[in-house]
């Protein structure tokens, strides 16, 4: 996704209207919950979203002079005006916000399949197989060990036998081995970046995606009879995952063929057309206990690699790039429970340090067998420190597959996500700024015949 | 039929929409004022055939005021213009007040007679209401005709400049209907008249941050995220402050029109969306309409306004014809190419419905879909009569235009 935001620079002038209007924004939603203080259901959504919209962009070009991302601008709106801070926005409305953000992680899935091109993967197959190895292979172990060794600080598993203890700390692993489509794809949209570290970096976050999906179900196999000793371990679990993939692949493939074909016969109303697959084939997807947002990053695969309409859908879903990223991490920050991060910070500021280092150490690794070029070498870390919506996802289901320690563990796991969703970003603009891979250019303004008929 | 159902139904609808964007509809498809989709709500509503209860229509409450604020703000932008040129301001003060009258008269008459079914501020707000309803003389017919029979002429200018020149009578006694009547659960306790002024505020407000944020360079993709936020937050907010969507964004549209240089540009953006929104809102709109709770009283106010309407719109017709003595061709009936009703009165129907749910709103409501119905069937035909009395109708084209023609045209 790309093309949402200008890198002319702005005046002083310019800054001071900017500002002036995001404390405008804050007074008119402060004075309206005053006069109506009570919930005010789907309606306070509605205007939630528009005001989460409105502030994360003027609050993201504020950020600008500083270098920091444009999504670190979206989170910290979307944290001020939240329940913890200002209040603004209360916890029910921050929930209802949830289903645009579905829809807004199906665009950013469609946007992130797209971006893979074939070519691409063929060309960095040696470097993606080995980082891919090393990345999930160690971080998975070390943030295992390390979890395990943290055991006197964290209150949930301070009473488990080292057995399950054992079992939790895999769990633990496997969140630390996800990574974030979302702001990887962020972070593009607003540097335009292009060339070897971004394409590294695409194609490694995008297929640590899937190999999330299979560790996941894999651990939570072995996991379960440590936890429980009543619980056998069965391969019947591997089936299943087999069946769920396989599934979601092949229903991701059609999607993209008839997608394909849609853009060939008609090829108008994309974005009309993307949010009826949000929303629709969302549904139908996880009624067949598949996964969505995989399903949607193979059909914007196929579409851009088994196509000819590539371009042209990628095109359409990134007109929508200005919208859908304010939103999904604007709503991220609302989300964010300050005060648990507040009570859990020194674990969990450990934890996201550790795994940082990890990253960084197996990066290195990697690339010196891979031998990469020196970009990737030197670089090629960067992404992976973010963590957003997949890991939230994993540590939900975690929640729900073992009540026990469910609760503590996501605690700790929003704790973390939160402090990676902040620094990660900024890691990664740094180093596409440094690596000479963010556009420099004034962006080309498209004409409004080009792409009204794709808005439309 | 499910809440995922149905919104798929409504972006299915939206997407037909999109197709008649552009003239496809001028092009032979669809009625006029698209009072079919009304119809088909009705048919697939509670009422009919129940396919869509009650409940998935509250549910889609909150999508129905988007939609209303979205039109109303599409509205705004094109208040006092025709594509890139300016009305007239004479034309325009026509417009208001040949809509004022009908409004006023209307609602006059309506408050006399309602007595006996509504009480108190009821009464106002049904005699408001069925005023707004009935102000509007819609653009989107009009446009349909002249465009359709590749009209040319003054009489097609002046009927089209005095249609947008309505639209702010019906959005303002909304917006005084809507403030006479506010939440009882609000904190802040004002007259109605300061309520008024809070819902062009937000408005203003809004489509000055707008204006400012669109700034001295059109980007395209930039201006979609400021449009949609700040639309959705002043619908948001009025909604939340039960004060009238419409108001707040015709509000917003109009200042921004005046304040901001990309005006052509962002109506270009906002007329690609206006007939994907318009058709689901119809849709709902139609869905909502209950026949059953009041067949005597809305019989009485039915044939009260249709009447007024009819004669105050053929007393416009005379007033065309006095005030423009070039276009006195065009006939006594006139005013019958005038009686077209759609968008606007539908929207007033259905911001009522969802605002006063009961007798109230669903009267209003029943009012806009039936004047909209019988204009659909009066109004395209007798304007066409008028404009080839006038001599503004190539006898060539009276029947519509070929499909290569129409291509290329």
């Amino acid at each position: 996704m790309s093309g949402a935001a200008s890198t002319a620079p702005k005046g002083v002038g310019t800054r001071i209207v900017q500002a002036t209007m995001l404390v405008l924004l804050f007074a008119l939603l402060w004075a309206t919950t005053r006069a109506m203080p009570h919930s005010a259901g789907e309606l306070g959504a509605i205007a939630a979203l528009g005001f989460l919209l409105l502030v994360g962009t003027l609050a993201s070009e504020l950020l600008e002079p500083l270098g920091l991302p444009h999504l670190t601008g979206y989170i910290l709106a979307g944290i001020i005006a939240g329940p913890h801070i200002l209040h603004l926005l209360d916890h029910h409305t921050v929930e209802r916000l949830g289903s645009v953000n579905n829809l807004a992680l199906a665009l950013i899935s469609f946007a992130g399949g797209a971006e893979l091109k074939l070519q691409m993967l063929r060309k960095d197959f040696r470097s993606l197989a080995w980082a891919t190895l090393i990345q999930t292979l160690g971080v998975l172990f070390v943030m295992t060990a390390v979890f395990m060794a943290l055991r006197p600080f964290v209150p949930f598993v301070r009473d488990l036998p080292l057995v399950a203890l054992f079992g939790v700390g895999l769990l633990w692993g496997t969140l630390a081995v996800t990574r974030s489509p979302s702001a990887l794809l962020g972070i593009l949209s607003q540097t335009r970046a292009s060339g070897p570290l971004t394409n590294f970096s695409l194609g490694f976050v995008m297929t640590s995606d899937i190999v999330v999906v299979v560790l996941l179900a894999l651990v939570m196999g072995l996991v379960r009879p440590l936890v429980d000793p009543a619980d056998a371990f069965s391969l019947d679990r591997l089936a299943v995952l087999g069946h769920e993939l396989l599934g979601t692949v092949a229903l991701g493939t059609t999607l993209g063929l008839c997608i394909a074909l849609y853009m060939r016969l008609v090829g108008t109303q994309l974005v009309l057309i993307f949010v009826a697959l949000g929303v629709g084939a969302s549904e139908i997807i996880r009624y067949l206990d598949f996964e969505p947002m995989l399903a949607f990053m193979v059909a914007g695969f196929v579409v851009q690699n088994l196509s000819k309409q590539g371009e042209k859908f990628l095109h359409a879903v990134e007109s929508t790039g200005g919208v859908v990223f304010v939103v999904f991490f604007a709503t991220a920050g609302a989300h964010l429970d300050v005060p648990l991060v507040r009570e859990m910070w020194p674990v969990a500021l450990l934890l996201c340090a550790i795994r940082a280092a990890t990253s960084f150490g197996a990066a290195r690794l990697a690339s010196r067998i891979a031998n990469d070029i020196p970009v990737v070498r030197k670089w090629g870390w960067s992404s992976l420190v973010s963590q957003a919506g997949l890991a939230l996802g994993v540590a939900a289901m975690i929640e729900r597959a073992f009540p026990s320690f469910g609760p503590g563990f996501r605690a700790l796991a929003v704790a973390t996500v939160a402090m990676n969703e902040m620094v990660g970003p900024v890691l990664f603009k740094v180093a596409l700024d440094r690596a000479g891979e963010s556009a420099k250019d004034e962006q080309v303004r498209p004409s409004l015949e080009e792409e009204g008929e794709e808005v439309a | 039929m499910s809440l995922v159902l149905l919104l798929l139904g409504l972006l299915v609808l939206s997407y037909i929409g999109g197709f008649l964007v552009g003239g496809r509809a001028i092009r032979g498809f669809g009625l006029p004022s698209g009072s079919e989709y009304v119809a088909l709500g009705f048919l697939i509503g509670p009422h009919a055939l129940g396919l869509v209860d009650r409940a998935l229509l509250d549910a889609f409450a909150p999508v129905a005021h988007v939609a209303l604020g979205w039109l109303a703000l599409a509205m705004g932008l094109d208040y006092g213009f025709r594509r890139a040129r300016r009305v007239k301001p004479a034309r325009l003060l026509i417009g208001l007040a040949v809509a004022l009258a009908t409004t006023a008269t209307i609602a006059g008459l309506v408050w006399l007679v309602a007595g006996e079914v509504f009480s108190g501020t009821d009464r106002v707000l049904i005699a408001l209401g069925m005023g707004a309803a009935c102000a509007e003389t819609t653009r989107h017919a009009l446009r349909w005709v002249v465009q359709r029979y590749r009209a040319r002429g003054q009489l097609s200018d002046i009927v089209r400049d005095l249609a947008d020149g309505d639209d702010f009578v019906a959005v303002l006694v909304v917006g005084c209907a809507f403030a006479l009547q506010t939440s009882a659960t609000v904190e802040a306790p004002m007259p109605a008249w300061a309520w008024m002024g809070v819902t062009m505020g937000i408005g203003v407000v809004l489509g000055v941050v707008a204006a400012v944020l669109l700034g001295k360079e059109f980007r395209l993709a930039e201006s979609w995220g400021v449009l949609l936020g700040t639309a959705v937050f002043a619908i948001g907010m009025g909604a939340r402050l039960e004060l009238s969507t419409l108001l707040v964004a015709f509000a917003m549209g109009v200042t921004i029109a005046r304040l901001s240089r990309h005006r052509t540009e962002v109506r270009a953006m906002v007329r690609l969306t206006e007939r994907p929104v318009l058709l689901p809102a119809l849709l709902l709109a139609g869905a909502r309409i209950d026949l059953l709770p009041f067949p005597t009283a809305w019989t009485t106010f039915a044939i009260l306004v249709i009447g007024t309407r009819l004669a105050l719109k053929l007393g416009t017709g005379m007033l065309i014809r006095v005030a423009w003595p070039e276009v006195h061709r065009a006939g006594p009936l006139l005013g019958l190419g005038m009686l077209s009703a759609g968008t606007l009165s539908i929207a007033v129907g259905l911001a009522f419905a969802l605002r006063f749910p009961g007798p109230l709103g669903d009267t209003v409501l029943m009012t806009a879909a039936v004047i909209t119905l019988l204009g659909e069937f009066i109004g395209p035909g007798a304007l066409r009569r008028s404009l080839r009395a006038a001599g503004e109708i190539d006898e060539t084209v009276m029947t519509p235009m070929p499909r290569a023609s129409r291509e290329a045209s």
